[in-house]
């Protein structure tokens, strides 16, 4: 157990090193500042944003879901297929956040009522997402009408400003809302710190972590729909492989992937740092090919120094840590 | 007494899922049965996932995991694609394999030492080892080179090279969590890290030493890989390591840790082996297959759940029934 102090002040140093970044980038990078850049930024700091407030959520109760790159390519071609007929927006919406929440739904059972440990379980689903989804569309689906991609290019505040930036806010400010005053959050960081514990203190062990897949679900589906209405083509590769970003910006918001600890507001500046790498390096002149190893080394560094710090705080750690699991053997 | 049955009971119930597979296959498509297609398509194509499902096995076993395998896999390709051109193939031998170990190590020094979990710490080497793969390469493709090419497309003794190294290997490894003390000591990491420390097994060292393993087995499955393919990009090695983990997992080692056999992994990757190829053979499409191979993974789940769940109650008194039951 950490003190709330500790949260305060892991969460000060990663904002720190982004202001430093952002700083940085405003000497090296002079064009880094441009309305255009910013707004390209936000846009894909809202859809990953969203995507990790979920996964935070899961990653809390000690589990996680390597799923969601599938998923979100799954409830991608729905939306497609039904922004196809002229369905607007509101609807789209709301189809993606049911489909998304029953398929991330199906992952919470096959944890929890079958016992497997989470990686392993949406390990095997996002072999069945996967497969399923060349099935049933032949590459892609593409022509959309002008209500399907109306989010991307017509929906702008002022203007400028995409409005996947204001279904981000909305959804932030929700769950930071959320987490602070609702029991069910309360619950997802007992069962994360001791889940046999949690057990004996009258939770529902089981249901709490399948709401919090459905919930987290319902956010990968509108992350899906912002992703697929950026163009006029929704091809079924379009989520893959975006669950380590996912991951990534929550470990980075000094979330422990074993569960029980970490703050919403980490996770909203590790999404922001994760965000910014590619347009940075691509500003600085560096060729793009090197993105990947920056944000590894980011990831890398951020989780070395947080380690080093509780190791100093604590005199006895334990020998090893096992990998974290899920409907496990507790 | 127990203890016999059970393991018994577990790896016959894998083989007996090969045999029904392999059967079934034969029987709709002769085809299949033809000794060439056996050991050119169906052998050769899983030897990779095979080798490297070895090592993985330990790390499982441990309480570990490693997703980083398969951009170790193409960093080593790359550089040692890099130092062929530049120096020849002696250069590129020692450039492969020293790449592949060095990456192992440091993702066995994150895990030993700063006590990181090795998912997160794979996680970040996964990204990193990729970024560093396609810095370096520019984007670009590796071509093979006279030694990586041997290794891919030699037969001996009408066999190829790689499924004899493989054979090897998989002996190696069988002995060795089996029958030494060394794997003793690796199944009491796995249940229970803390009283292994105390008992005097120099945990760390152990967990180095399997990474730094990993990564070797890495670098000389790069070899035939390269071989195979004739050229590699950056994002080859994309789902390498699911796919690594599932046929590990198939095999009945579990992913929390101290239950598992090397049996098993060799089982899951004959049973994976024979799942692709032979429903290639059947004209199936590949999406199909990969919902097949996710839905034997999941029955493989449910079945080792089932079985767990008897012995759970046994586990820490008996740590061998548990071990076995797997």
């Amino acid at each position: 157990m950490k003190t709330k102090k500790n949260f305060m002040t892991k969460e000060f140093y990663l904002f720190c090193f982004l202001v430093v970044i952002m700083l940085l980038l405003a000497v090296l990078a002079p064009g880094f500042y441009t309305l255009n850049n910013i707004m390209s930024i936000l846009n894909s700091f809202s859809y990953i944003l969203i995507s990790a407030i979920g996964m935070n959520l899961i990653i809390l109760t000690g589990n996680i879901d390597v799923s969601t790159g599938a998923l979100i390519s799954v409830v991608a071609l729905a939306c497609a297929a039904i922004g196809k007929m002229g369905v607007p927006f509101a609807g789209l919406l709301v189809a993606a956040m049911i489909l998304g929440a029953l398929l991330s739904t199906l992952n919470g059972l096959f944890i929890t009522g079958l016992k497997i440990p989470a990686i392993v379980a949406t390990l095997a689903t996002t072999q069945i997402f996967q497969g399923v989804l060349p099935l049933t569309v032949e590459g892609s689906i593409y022509d959309l009408p002008a209500s399907f991609t109306w989010l991307a290019f017509k929906a702008k505040i002022f203007g400028v400003v995409p409005a996947s930036v204001l279904i981000c806010l909305i959804v932030t400010v929700f769950f930071l809302l959320f987490t602070k005053y609702s029991r069910f959050v309360k619950k997802l960081y007992a069962i994360g710190n001791n889940r046999n514990g949690a057990r004996l203190a009258g939770i529902n062990v089981d249901r709490t972590v399948v709401l919090s897949y459905t919930i987290a679900g319902a956010l990968f589906g509108i992350t899906a729909l912002i992703v697929a209405t950026a163009g006029q083509r929704v091809t079924t590769t379009m989520g893959t492989g975006m669950e380590m970003t996912f991951i990534a910006a929550v470990v980075l918001g000094g979330t422990s992937s074993s569960g029980g600890s970490g703050k919403l507001i980490g996770t909203v500046i590790g999404a922001f740092i994760l965000a910014i790498v590619a347009p940075a390096i691509n500003f600085l002149g560096i060729s793009p090919n090197w993105a990947d190893a920056v944000k590894g080394a980011i990831i890398l560094i951020s989780v070395v120094v947080s380690a080093s710090r509780n190791r100093k705080r604590k005199r006895v750690v334990p020998a090893g840590q096992k990998l974290q699991t899920g409907g496990g053997v507790s | 007494m127990t203890k016999k049955r059970w393991k018994f009971s577990f790896n016959a119930a894998l083989f007996l899922i090969w045999l029904i597979l392999f059967g079934f296959i034969a029987i709709k498509a002769p085809n299949f049965l033809k000794p060439n297609y056996l050991i050119s398509v169906m052998l050769r194509n899983i030897i990779e996932i095979g080798m490297v499902a070895l090592p993985m096995t330990l790390i499982i076993i441990t309480g570990g995991i490693d997703l980083s395998v398969g951009n170790i896999m193409v960093l080593s390709c790359m550089l040692g694609g890099m130092a062929a051109t530049a120096a020849g193939d002696v250069a590129a031998v020692l450039v492969t394999l020293l790449v592949g170990v060095l990456c192992g190590i440091l993702n066995g020094l994150l895990i030993a030492k700063v006590k990181i979990t090795p998912m997160v710490t794979t996680l970040a080497t996964m990204y990193l080892y990729l970024g560093l793969a396609r810095g370096i390469t520019r984007g670009d493709s590796i071509y093979a080179y006279p030694f990586a090419a041997f290794m891919g497309n030699t037969v001996v003794l009408g066999l190829p090279i790689q499924i004899w190294l493989y054979i090897l290997l998989a002996v190696i490894f069988v002995y060795v969590l089996s029958k030494t003390t060394l794997g003793r000591k690796i199944y009491s990491i796995g249940l229970n890290p803390n009283a292994a420390r105390y008992a005097g097994i120099k945990t760390d060292r152990i967990l180095i030493g399997i990474y730094a393993l990993a990564g070797l087995i890495c670098a000389l499955a790069a070899f035939i890989w390269l071989g195979r393919f004739t050229s590699i990009k950056y994002d080859a090695g994309t789902n390498f390591n699911l796919k690594v983990i599932t046929v590990v997992v198939l095999g009945g080692t579990s992913i929390n840790g101290g239950i598992g056999d090397m049996k098993g992994t060799i089982l899951g990757t004959l049973i994976i082996a024979t799942l692709n190829s032979g429903l290639t053979v059947l004209n199936i499409p590949i999406d199909v297959q990969t919902i097949v191979q996710g839905a034997v993974l999941m029955i493989a789940l449910i079945s080792y759940a089932v079985l767990n769940e008897r012995a759970k109650k046994k586990k820490i008194l008996k740590v061998e029934d548990a071990k076995n039951a797997g």
